[in-house]
């Protein structure tokens, strides 16, 4: 598993009419990189190139695909032609747009508009180390994720759902508006039931019907880790994992936390897009839209002293247990 | 979960390697082995592999992904292995008994749990510090924790290991929270015997496992001179403490390279997979522009 990742192509490398100024990121599905024309415009550009599939050398421009790696290689290409595609559809100020789609060195390359910014990932990690009660204030959280619900509207409506939204895939630009980047877990699917692919998940994001097989999954499925974010901007920390929750569901503790904090309609959005069963979570984004939008008159609920006892518990509880595993290390050490 | 790891086995100037390594992992557990066959009875190599194969296949059926209780998890596949490598002394009708030493881990949930018998050893380094190691079941190391007072004895008497009549001693501890870049390494007493534990801290932490294991190797075999020891490491250094987990593939997620074929669920992947030749990357891309150009006249 100590796997060589494949090398990105040099700065200065001309791909496309475009000339490589640097790399940007680099994921399972490919590498990004910072590119201008030749009218000095920036643009980012993702390369397929699958990691676990595909190798290159330093210096080489061609990647290497081994043989037997061959199907599942041109099956990625698929699902990559099936980002650009889902993405070429749309046209909308909060999510990615892809400016060009073009083949070279043996690979495929997909031309976006270049932000500058950082990820949602990068704001909650930020702020949560300021350790201020808040990670986000309250309005900041409904303009951002009303921006962000606007986009998966349209997502939505050409019959296409996200299926890995989640902090690290929602782009703050320096002009401050917020885009959705990385569909590369996207599908239609909203159209042709049946013959899906089960995609990509992130633990913690994933609502519980993507680890499942049989359940089918639709808007409710975004809607789901539209409130694993919202979760997270007012945590500062990602929620459990379905799996864990179905085991043993600490949401609405963890939330309990944040009432006082929050107002009483923010945390039940949340713990309403996180309903462990579609079908009580909003079935739509607008209905999800319309709730987050009612913004009148916020209710705060104090917690009351029994409750804060009991908090108060857990977390000495938890301490506790700490300190029990320290002292067992100490233990095998000094034996 | 994303962990680099490396093993290395190598026979030194013995007749026969009679160390035992191997790992093997879901998407979210990974289990990691190392036995020692002992020398002085009968087919110690078998004992080893035996002790692997029962763990690892135990490992198999218990990690859906992951092991609900690694220390129970890890006390019974011991215990089973022990069982298996007397009923094959009696299926053979031997007179004495295969033995081995033994230690294994399971990491899950970025902790580990281990478990040793006899004096194959765990360690675990952070930053370029030891951070824990266990101790062998050997009265060397017990006489110098101060446990007990007999005369000076040689190194190799063990008191436990699995295959002999008496019930092993396991030593079981965990779980311990791992940290990004923490390197967790088991060997057999070839390495230990011919390095400190400061020369294996320092060569564990200055550089990936890929490349470490081959230098404690090559070096364990150097000042163990030609008589040398078989000399055996199985190091990880753990790579995702991320709160914020990456993108993980579906249940068809390919990189798991069929080492735990068990758990992979490849249905409806491959199926479709052929029907993308040339012509119908070209088509694909002309599309694509296609829909782009129409976007932007939409907008415009």
């Amino acid at each position: 598993m100590s796997k060589v990742k494949p090398s990105p192509l040099p700065p200065d490398t001309m791909i496309g009419g475009y000339r490589i100024e640097r790399k940007l990121s680099a994921g399972g599905f490919g590498v990004v990189y910072l590119a201008v024309d030749n009218e000095g415009q920036q643009f980012a550009i993702k390369e397929y190139l699958p990691s676990s599939l595909a190798s290159r050398a330093v210096g080489e421009l061609l990647p290497q695909v081994l043989p037997e790696k061959l199907s599942l290689y041109r099956l990625g290409l698929k699902s990559f032609f099936e980002e650009g595609r889902s993405l070429a559809q749309i046209s909308h100020g909060s999510v990615v747009s892809v400016l060009n789609f073009f083949r070279e060195n043996e690979t495929v390359y997909m031309v976006m508009n270049y932000l500058e910014g950082g990820t949602l990932q990068d704001f909650i990690i930020t702020a949560r180390d300021l350790k201020k009660p808040k990670v986000f204030r309250e309005s900041t959280i409904r303009s951002l994720f009303d921006e962000i619900l606007r986009g998966l509207r349209i997502v939505h409506q050409h019959k296409m759902l996200h299926l890995d939204i989640k902090p690290a895939n929602i782009f703050i630009t320096d002009d401050n508006r917020a885009v959705m980047i990385d569909f590369g877990a996207a599908r239609e699917v909203l159209s042709k039931e049946g013959n899906f692919i089960r995609p990509m998940y992130t633990p913690g994001f994933a609502a519980p019907e993507m680890y499942r097989r049989d359940s089918s999954m639709g808007p409710w499925t975004d809607i789901y880790a539209i409130g694993a974010c919202i979760y997270a901007s007012m945590q500062g920390y990602p929620p459990n994992d379905a799996p864990q929750r179905i085991e043993k569901d600490r949401l609405s503790l963890s939330l309990s936390r944040l009432r006082g904090v929050y107002s009483d309609n923010l945390i039940e959005v949340v713990q309403w897009c996180m309903a462990l069963d579609p079908l009580e979570r909003p079935q739509s984004v607008f209905a999800l839209q319309k709730e987050l939008s009612r913004e009148s008159a916020r209710r705060y609920t104090k917690l009351t002293v029994g409750e804060r006892v009991r908090l108060q518990f857990d977390s000495v509880v938890s301490d506790t247990k700490k300190t029990a595993r320290k002292a067992n290390v100490l233990g095998t050490r000094f034996k | 979960m994303k962990f680099s790891v490396f093993q290395l086995s190598r026979i030194g100037g013995r007749a026969l390697n009679e160390d035992r390594m191997g790992y093997c992992y879901t998407r979210e557990s990974g289990l990691f082995v190392l036995a020692d066959g002992m020398g002085g009875h009968p087919e110690g190599e078998v004992a080893a592999q035996l002790a692997l194969d029962t763990i690892s296949a135990l490992y198999q059926k218990a990690a859906r992904p992951i092991v609900s209780h690694p220390a129970e998890f890890l006390a019974s596949a011991v215990l089973a292995a022990h069982h298996r490598i007397i009923r094959h002394a009696a299926q053979k009708g031997m007179l004495d008994n295969p033995r081995t030493t033994l230690a294994a881990a399971v990491v899950q949930g970025a902790s580990v749990s281990w478990v040793h018998c006899g004096d194959s050893r765990l360690y675990l380094v952070r930053n370029g510090q030891l951070l824990l190691r266990t101790r062998d079941h050997s009265f060397l190391e017990q006489e110098r924790a101060g446990l007990n007072e007999l005369e000076p004895v040689n190194r190799n008497i063990l008191f436990t290991c699995l295959g002999s009549p008496a019930k092993p001693t396991l030593e079981i501890a965990g779980p311990f929270a791992l940290q990004q870049g923490d390197r967790l390494m088991l060997c057999s007493d070839g390495l230990w015997g011919s390095l400190n534990d400061a020369q294996i801290v320092a060569q564990l932490s200055c550089q990936s496992v890929s490349k470490a294991v081959p230098a404690l190797v090559e070096s364990a075999l150097l000042a163990g001179g030609e008589h040398s020891d078989n000399v055996t490491v199985l190091a990880m250094e753990w790579e995702t403490p991320d709160e914020f987990a990456p993108t993980r593939l579906g249940p068809a997620d390919s990189t798991m390279d069929g080492s735990f074929a068990s758990t992979l669920d490849a249905g409806g992947f491959d199926t479709q997979a052929d029907d993308l030749d040339d012509a119908m990357i070209e088509r694909s891309i002309a599309e694509i522009n296609a829909a782009i150009r129409r976007s932007a006249a939409r907008k415009t």
